[in-house]
């Protein structure tokens, strides 16, 4: 796959096999093969990791926000292997489901402490 | 009766920007110091925010995606998390307006102090966003929206000279009072129609309704029906302001004088409707901002969002929404005055036009998310031509505020 790192990878949107919203791409894990060429890994994601990646006092901002709510910190990063992802259009489109993914520190935090706790929480409104 | 259903979205959208209560106060103000000297800035407008919805309902149509989503790939993380910063702030502010109209519509209504109703609102606008679908919820507040056309009829009722009303929107003159004060007023009605939140909520709304470039067509009946059925209808309050207040120069700062004039004109009945009008538009704009507020941050980190899912499936964009309700609510017990707070609102607002529609222009002109749909010559002049006016708002606006501090 030939890709743009910066413009057509970062940033993204990434969507699973069932259109669910993953999270975004906020940076890429490099590895080195046996040759030592370079390649990508991982996507990563998750509001630690585009804090690191921004830096600076947003960037800390960012990062101590997304420790309140994660149950160990450092919060490790979520991990996407570039084997997982099926094609890159106006989205990154994974062949997996969200749910075969390690759930997002953040949104089991609230989940548990907060909305699962309000009467209706397990029904969409359609 | 299909096509009009279909066009809810863009009527409750306009009915959002044009007649929130930004517009029941910024209109009838206008209304009541200037005359009809400010329906030229209703007409322009109107025009600008169909080019920019019809481009935003294009991009989500075509891409699937809404348009701030896009901004951070666009414009990369600083820029879009400053947009983002910038927008929710002006958003919740708005919303908190938005509450404080629906409970100050209550008053009007019941009696009873604003600041009772005011959690009664908060608690009813977030079970709606809770529970409620979202086609029923536009549906349903879109059309009663429409109450407010109660003004429209008012001004038959009313001893109106239909003569002088349209020489007004002709010759414009400030009328003795500052040059000043009048595009002060003129900034705040602008801004209170072309409001940021409407393209976002418009353009989050056609994917959570799953457009596709196969519903380009209805994208567009939406804007077309929706946006100028909002600028009639503010229009209409302008109206009946002017007929009512400027021939005496009264001032206009509470909701109940705008509705005096539908009393005097319609009795009893007419008073009902309009203030069943003011409810309808303001929780339904309390909705919009709400949602819009949460769909910038889930946009913004990628995060599962809209009303599709079950809330658990969406914990995060259900915290915002909850959250933003929250200090909406904590904003109005502060006990400011909630038509002050809409004027703060809409001088905010139009400081921060330039960062929603500048980025709209841009990807609606980027092939890589809409191939050969991008726009057209002329959509683009149209779109450069009104962006330079919304930059001319945004300038003025603080300067404007400041010289006349707040148009008094």
């Amino acid at each position: 796959m030939r890709l743009q790192l910066a413009k057509q990878l970062l940033d993204q949107q990434i969507v699973d096999r069932e259109g669910r919203l993953v999270g975004r791409v906020d940076d890429i894990a490099f590895a080195v093969d046996a040759d030592g060429v370079p390649y990508v890994d991982c996507l990563l994601s998750g509001q630690g990791v585009l804090g690191r990646r921004l830096g600076g006092r947003v960037g800390r901002f960012l990062v101590s926000v997304a420790e309140r709510f994660a149950e160990q910190t450092p919060v490790p990063p979520r991990r996407i292997p570039l084997t997982q992802v099926a094609g890159v259009d106006s989205a990154v489109r994974l062949r997996c489901r969200a749910a075969d993914l390690p759930p997002p520190p953040m949104e089991t935090w609230l989940r548990r402490h907060i909305i699962d706790r309000i009467p209706g929480a397990h029904r969409a409104s359609r | 009766m299909r096509k009009l259903l279909a066009a809810t979205l863009g009527i409750l959208s306009a009915i959002g920007g044009f007649v929130d209560i930004g517009d029941l106060v910024a209109a009838s103000q206008a209304g009541a110091r200037f005359g009809m000297a400010h329906a030229w800035v209703l007409l322009v407008g109107v025009l600008g925010i169909c080019a920019y919805a019809e481009m935003a309902g294009r991009i989500a149509a075509v891409s699937g995606r809404a348009v701030f989503d896009l901004v951070r790939e666009r414009l990369g993380p600083r820029v879009a998390l400053l947009n983002l910063v910038a927008s929710y702030l002006v958003t919740v502010i708005t919303l908190a307006a938005e509450l404080g109209g629906v409970a100050l519509a209550l008053q009007l209504a019941t009696g009873l102090s604003y600041l009772l109703w005011v959690p009664v609102a908060a608690v009813a606008v977030w079970l709606v966003l809770w529970r409620m679908r979202f086609a029923l919820m536009e549906r349903v507040f879109g059309l009663a929206g429409l109450a407010l056309l109660v003004f429209a009829v008012a001004l038959f009722a009313l001893p109106t000279d239909w003569g002088r009303l349209g020489h007004g929107a002709l010759h414009i003159s400030s009328d003795g009072t500052n040059w000043s004060v009048y595009w002060f007023v003129a900034v705040a009605l602008f801004a209170s129609t072309v409001s940021p939140y409407e393209v976002f909520f418009f353009s989050s709304g056609g994917v959570e309704e799953r457009w596709s470039a196969a519903d380009l067509a209805d994208a567009r009946s939406n804007v077309l029906i929706g946006f100028p059925v909002g600028g009639f209808l503010a229009l209409s309050l302008v109206a009946v302001a002017a007929v009512a207040y400027h021939p005496s120069g009264t001032a206009l700062d509470t909701l109940d004088q705008v509705a005096r004039p539908v009393a005097t004109a319609l009795g009893g009945a007419g008073l009902a409707v309009a203030v069943l009008a003011f409810f309808a538009v303001t929780f339904g704009a309390a909705l919009e901002t709400g949602l819009s507020a949460a769909y910038a941050v889930a946009q913004y980190f990628g995060w599962q969002w809209g009303q599709r899912v079950s809330p658990r499936e969406a914990a995060r964009f259900h915290s915002v929404l909850l959250v933003s309700v929250l200090l909406g609510v904590l904003m109005l017990m502060t006990t400011i005055n909630p038509v002050q707070l809409t004027e703060y609102m809409l001088v905010l607002s139009a400081v921060v036009l330039p960062l929603t529609y500048l980025p709209i222009l841009v990807v609606a002109n980027d092939r890589s998310y809409l191939g050969d749909r991008v726009n057209g010559r002329w959509m683009n002049l149209l779109g450069a031509v009104f962006l330079l006016v919304i930059i001319a708002a945004s300038v003025a606006a603080i300067p404007l505020a400041i010289i006349t501090r707040m148009g008094r």
